[in-house]
């Protein structure tokens, strides 16, 4: 639970606003929708109306989904070099190239 | 017993003995000096003008070939990306066929994001760029990248 709405002060205000993604950051566009779907539906309603776009938010900050994907895609490899239904030789795609990414 | 010879002198006795000071030739006096190496030094900033306008102009040529081609080699490399965001497409499509409830994309079924819409370009991170390539592969970018 956020601080904000019972804890409130001249200093929560003035430095609430230094943290965010707005500097030209990739997430800047997820939190600015975010927080304005929070700002429109407050603190309790908001988290069941917002739910999609929290969600997103911190996705794009986390890349957690990426990263279990990733995960799941490495164990479902070695599972099927394990049981035999992959040959070894051929475990791995070919690397992208090197100058690419 | 062979009898004794005394070593003697040759004969008018021997050569004289030199030490008088023998003062080395000179060329040229001081101020001759001093003129030649002004000259000189005219010559060679004469010299190194000729030389550094050449290397000038190459220099601005090589600098423009760079920036001519720079937008190529830009373009080059995100067509590769792209290309190989395909590849790994078709490469979790061909890997994932046999797990249950997997769609090509997403997590399990579930999307990455859920509320941009469906032909919104995902940046994806590096990891999941390699991630059907070996870890030496991964290793070899990774460091290239990110330690230099």
């Amino acid at each position: 639970m956020s601080l904000i709405p019972f804890f409130r002060n001249p200093i929560t205000d003035l430095t609430g606003s230094l943290v965010s993604r707005q500097h030209f950051e990739k997430c800047g566009e997820f939190e600015m929708r975010m927080l304005q779907c929070l700002e429109a539906y407050g603190m309790d309603r908001g988290k069941q109306k917002c739910a999609d776009l929290i969600e997103d938010f911190n996705e794009c900050q986390t890349k957690w989904k990426q990263v279990l994907r990733v995960d799941a895609m490495r164990i479902e490899r070695n599972r099927q070099v394990n049981q035999g239904e992959r040959s070894k030789d051929q475990m791995y795609a070919e690397a992208p190239t090197q100058d690419s990414f | 017993m062979a009898p004794h010879i005394q070593d003697m002198p040759p004969e008018g006795g021997y050569q004289k003995i030199i030490f008088e000071r023998i003062p080395a030739k000179s060329y040229f006096g001081g101020y001759a000096m001093i003129a030649g190496y002004l000259g000189i030094t005219a010559g060679a900033c004469y010299l190194f003008y000729l030389n550094k306008r050449k290397v000038t102009r190459e220099e601005i040529e090589a600098r423009s070939a760079k920036i001519a081609i720079h937008p190529l080699l830009l373009a080059e490399r995100d067509r590769e990306f792209l290309k190989q965001l395909r590849r790994n497409r078709d490469e979790e499509e061909k890997l994932m066929a046999n797990v249950d409830g997997w769609e090509v994309g997403t997590y399990k079924g579930e999307p990455i994001y859920k509320t941009i819409p469906k032909d919104k370009f995902i940046d994806p991170m590096y990891n999941e760029y390699y991630a059907h390539s070996s870890y030496w592969d991964w290793a070899k970018r990774a460091h290239l990248k990110f330690w230099t």
